[in-house]
């Protein structure tokens, strides 16, 4: 009984950080009708920016209340920026030519930066690439046991990774529904040209809806590189391609979607790897998407949309 | 009968060229398995140039297919390497096993091309590359998981039985089965496909078992693909078959020009020898072999990179959907001579006779 | 004898109901319009009957054979053709190509065990299962003989390019055979889609909005054309038009829908002074057409 009760709180656990991710995806999906592709990879460069900026911190500093929020906030303001810069120059150029050409856009960039980052490169004693070597993440939240429950352990991280990522998720909701902002983006979400016509500077929308799912990204990275601890360049597709896989689940362009779905595959994952099929893993994602892509194609919360003839 | 020798021509020239290839390079072993890796790219290439380019499916796992072919065409060939077919001379039958290996391999590829291709009768654009990526990873992890298939070593021991006659073999095959079943009223359905489903539908195209039977028939080549390749590695690994590998075919046919079996053809070519091509150069000229290992890890960054300027600058790659001999001097006249203007409909008195 | 008969169709979308209680029948021979202001669900009427979407309830009969849940190419094949209001031509393919991809409904020549008379005679005698076995070795043989270029698959070929060749030339076509569809003015393009349609063999010819975007020259000789094409092929036909003279010219029998419901139905003369109809639609030109 316990051992199950461990496993749903692990589950859940993990699913909060795909929900952060998948509500990346989501967002951008709702506005553009677009699979980023590289948002995963956007995520794995938050993490190695929140490796970097803990690493010069120094030990001390960085596992200072002030020095983890630092690390955060630096990765996350990278990580919009990159995020405004992959949107500018290689989805907006693209936004009236057919579907096509932007989803092979995305998969490109997505390959281009987890593959750079296996190359290493310095500059002047500067690392600019990491190379492909797996490494630890700096220990800035020092793992400690809050509580146990008879033979249920609840780590400090668990409880920090959920406590943050309701926090975005509280703050992203807000934002879409209670601010100008946000019906700025649900009008673009609906109609980008009409949205353009009625007086919404549409390439701002889109613009900053990238950089805050790039943000949320970087966020989630460093909750599940904390957690996970080894860093490495393709961890943004394996995470990527899993928080897409939720995204899809929940509905694509839903928001509490994302999170339901998020949530469902964390525990879902998290029970196979717990009854012994940790091999599996990595196809358990797949498999439930393909199954929910059959029965259900629009997602748990998705509505159908037909081509209009 | 005629029309079948006709038919059969392109491999009644192939046939002595490639054995007149296969005796002149006996002596440059490099120069063989450059080709082959040549050969094995260009029928990814033009296999899976049949769905993402002239039936307009994004698929994006054709490596799981070429996983597939690999190790049951592996597999095979172990199980059969101890016996001969007693009334033919050993060569000879150790070839006719390999062949029988890589139609096996392909056949059980092109099953899972029909599995795959079924949820592509709900699935469009984005969803289904996703479900071909997820299915690539699937047979990875079961491929890993499975005893038969020496799990995550892979297997080892495959007999070495591909040659230079029978990798371009099946290359001139599988240019051929493109090339005719773009030509045919089956690859017009598929160009209708790509071109507007629901236009197609309307106009009695089903749409459904054409989309299944492009998977199928480019799985089953994948599939063969996968063979040849295991059959003169030796050993087949999980890690040659990810996503990397289909992210590679998809970059061909993308900068070849989707849609064009030539466009594929040369950007295989291109795209293979130049990282090869640096490579020995690199090692020549400065005898560094850590230098040459570098340029195998820039190619992945590079494709990437490739990918997002293409379709920024040049979306319809080398050659649009045309093929090499639509262009230039080759260019065949396309319209036919139109016929006497009286019975134009432009003159409403004419009265043209009924079409049936 | 009637080729297209719809029963009391009703098309449901959530809480909308964008087609009520519609029927409608079409001979051979006739030339029937459909009309109604923007949304009067007209569009919704030709998917309906096409297979792009299934009623919720009623029914659509092709030939004889009830179609409700058919897909869209099997309506194709019982012998309904149609055109799109928003032109969906293969833009990429030649002119010829648009034809000849219609043709493959009809590609095998009477004289073979497999040909389309003869599975669409076991289909109509209830013999699914033949009829279907038939259908998919005669495809599977089609693919191995394009495979190996038979003779006979070289003459199905040349059989199906002399037919949509000559199709064009009926559409007046000819000389853009081998242009893109994409690279066709404006109203070619509306005929090249009517060729199109004409080459699936179809007994029943939807035309949704034929000469939108056309001058009243194009039109006329448009209408004069459909006119010749329903006696030629021995077709019957139902159009969907917006301008108004245009129907009333040319079609004998006028359906006239409003918000999904079918508010009249006659000839040019009775639907013109239907006072339904002239509240609902020809409001303000009910002048123009009087005159």
């Amino acid at each position: 009984m316990s051992d199950l009760l461990q496993h749903v709180l692990n589950g859940l656990a993990a699913g909060t950080i795909y929900a952060l991710v998948a509500l990346g995806y989501t967002m951008v999906y709702g506005v553009l009708k677009l699979i980023n592709f590289a948002h995963g990879d956007v995520m794995m460069v938050g993490v190695y920016v929140g490796y970097a900026s803990a690493k010069q911190m120094g030990r001390d500093t960085s596992s200072s209340f002030l020095g983890v929020t630092l690390v955060f906030l630096l990765s996350m303001a990278m990580c919009a920026a990159l995020g405004f810069l992959i949107e500018r120059f290689a989805y907006r150029p693209l936004r009236d030519k057919p579907k096509l050409t932007a989803l092979i856009t995305a998969i490109g960039m997505s390959f281009f930066l987890s593959y750079s980052f296996q190359l290493e490169a310095s500059l002047g004693g500067l690392t600019v690439l990491p190379g492909a070597a797996p490494r630890a993440f700096p220990d800035v939240i020092t793992s400690q046991v809050w509580l146990i429950i008879g033979d249920v352990v609840v780590s400090n991280k668990q409880v920090i990774s959920v406590v943050v990522a309701l926090a975005l998720m509280g703050g992203l909701q807000f934002l879409v529904f209670r601010t100008r902002f946000g019906m700025a983006m649900r009008a673009v979400s609906f109609d980008h040209r009409t949205a353009g016509l009625m007086g919404i500077p549409v390439d701002r929308v889109i613009a900053l809806t990238f950089m805050l799912g790039s943000a949320l990204a970087a966020g989630a990275g460093i909750l599940y590189a904390i957690k996970d601890t080894l860093v490495q360049p393709l961890m943004g597709v394996t995470v990527g391609l899993k928080a897409f896989v939720a995204a899809v689940i929940g509905g694509i362009g839903h928001v509490p979607g994302a999170v339901v779905g998020s949530l469902c595959l964390g525990l879902v994952e998290e029970f196979v790897v717990g009854y012994g099929g940790s091999t599996w893993r990595d196809a358990v994602a797949f498999g439930f998407l393909i199954a929910v892509l059959l029965f259900r194609p629009e997602g748990i919360f998705g509505r159908v949309t037909a081509e209009k003839v | 009968m005629g029309g079948v020798i006709r038919g059969l021509l392109p491999f009644a020239v192939a046939v002595p060229v490639l054995a007149a290839l296969q005796v002149l390079t006996a002596d440059a072993p490099f120069l063989v398995i450059l080709s082959l890796t040549v050969g094995v790219n260009i029928v990814l290439a033009v296999s899976l140039n049949i769905v993402n380019g002239m039936t307009g499916q994004f698929s994006i796992g054709h490596a799981g297919f070429m996983a597939v072919g690999a190790y049951v065409g592996g597999v095979l060939s172990k199980v059969t390497s101890e016996y001969g077919i007693s009334f033919l001379p050993e060569v000879v039958s150790d070839q006719v096993l390999f062949a029988l290996s890589l139609v096996v391999g392909g056949a059980v590829a092109a099953l899972f091309g029909f599995v795959v291709g079924l949820p592509s009768l709900r699935l469009k654009g984005d969803y289904l590359a996703i479900v071909t990526l997820g299915f690539g990873e699937i047979i990875r992890v079961v491929v890993q998981n499975t005893e038969l298939f020496g799990k995550a070593l892979g297997l080892s021991g495959v007999p070495a039985r591909t040659t230079l006659f029978s990798c371009w073999l099946v290359v001139v095959v599988v240019v051929v089965v493109a090339k005719r079943i773009h030509d045919s009223s089956h690859g017009r359905a598929l160009l209708a496909i790509r071109e507007d489903e629901i236009a197609a539908e309307a106009m009695g195209v089903n749409t459904t078992a054409y989309k299944v039977r492009s998977f199928v028939v480019a799985s089953f080549f994948a599939g063969v693909a996968g063979g040849v390749f295991a059959h003169y590695q030796s050993i087949v690994a999980p890690s040659s078959f990810t996503y990397v590998k289909s992210m590679e075919v998809v970059v061909m046919i993308v900068a070849g020009g989707l849609g064009s079996t030539t466009g594929a053809i040369v950007a295989a070519v291109f795209l293979t020898l130049l990282p090869e091509g640096l490579r020995s150069v690199l090692l020549a000229v400065t005898g560094d072999g850590a230098l040459a290992q570098k340029v195998e890890q820039i190619r992945m960054p590079l494709y990437g990179l490739l990918l997002v300027v293409l379709m920024l600058l040049r979306p319809q790659g080398l050659f649009g959907t045309r093929e090499l001999w639509d262009m230039g001097p080759f260019r065949k006249k396309r319209a036919p001579s139109p016929p006497s203007p009286l019975s134009s409909s432009a003159s409403p008195g004419a009265a043209p006779e009924v079409v049936r | 004898m009637s080729l297209l008969k719809v029963h009391r169709a009703t098309m449901q979308f959530g809480g909308l109901k964008a087609l009520s209680d519609f029927s409608l029948d079409v001979a051979q021979g006739d030339l029937q319009g459909l009309i109604g202001p923007n949304g009067a669900g007209k569009t919704t009427a030709f998917n309906v009957m096409t297979g792009v979407y299934r009623p919720t309830s009623g029914a659509v009969v092709v030939d004889g054979e009830r179609m409700n849940g058919r897909l869209p190419h099997q309506v194709n094949r019982a012998g309904l053709a149609r055109t799109f209001q928003n032109i969906r031509l293969f833009k990429e393919l030649t002119a010829l190509d648009n034809v000849k991809v219609a043709c493959l409904a009809d590609d095998r020549p009477p004289s073979s065990p497999f040909s389309r008379a003869r599975i669409d005679g076991l289909r109509r005698q209830g013999r699914f299962a033949p009829a279907h076995a038939l259908d998919a070795w005669g495809n599977y043989l089609d693919w191995w003989r394009a495979l190996f270029l038979t003779s006979g698959y070289r003459a199905d070929e040349a059989h199906i390019e002399e037919r949509a060749l000559r199709l064009l030339d009926v559409m007046g076509l000819a000389h853009r055979a081998g242009e893109q569809a994409r690279n066709l003015p404006y109203g070619e393009q509306r005929r090249l889609e009517i060729a199109r349609a004409l080459a699936t063999s179809p007994k029943v010819l939807l035309l949704d909005e034929p000469a939108a975007g056309m001058n009243t020259k194009e039109k006329a000789e448009l209408m004069v054309q459909i006119r010749r094409l329903r006696d030629e092929f021995a077709l019957g036909v139902l159009l969907i038009e917006h301008d108004m003279k245009l129907v009333m010219g040319i079609c004998e029998q006028i359906t006239v829908l409003d918000h999904g419901e079918t508010i009249a139905v006659g000839t040019p003369d009775q639907v013109k002074k239907d006072p339904k109809v002239i509240e609902a639609y020809l409001g303000v030109e009910s002048k123009e057409l009087q005159a």
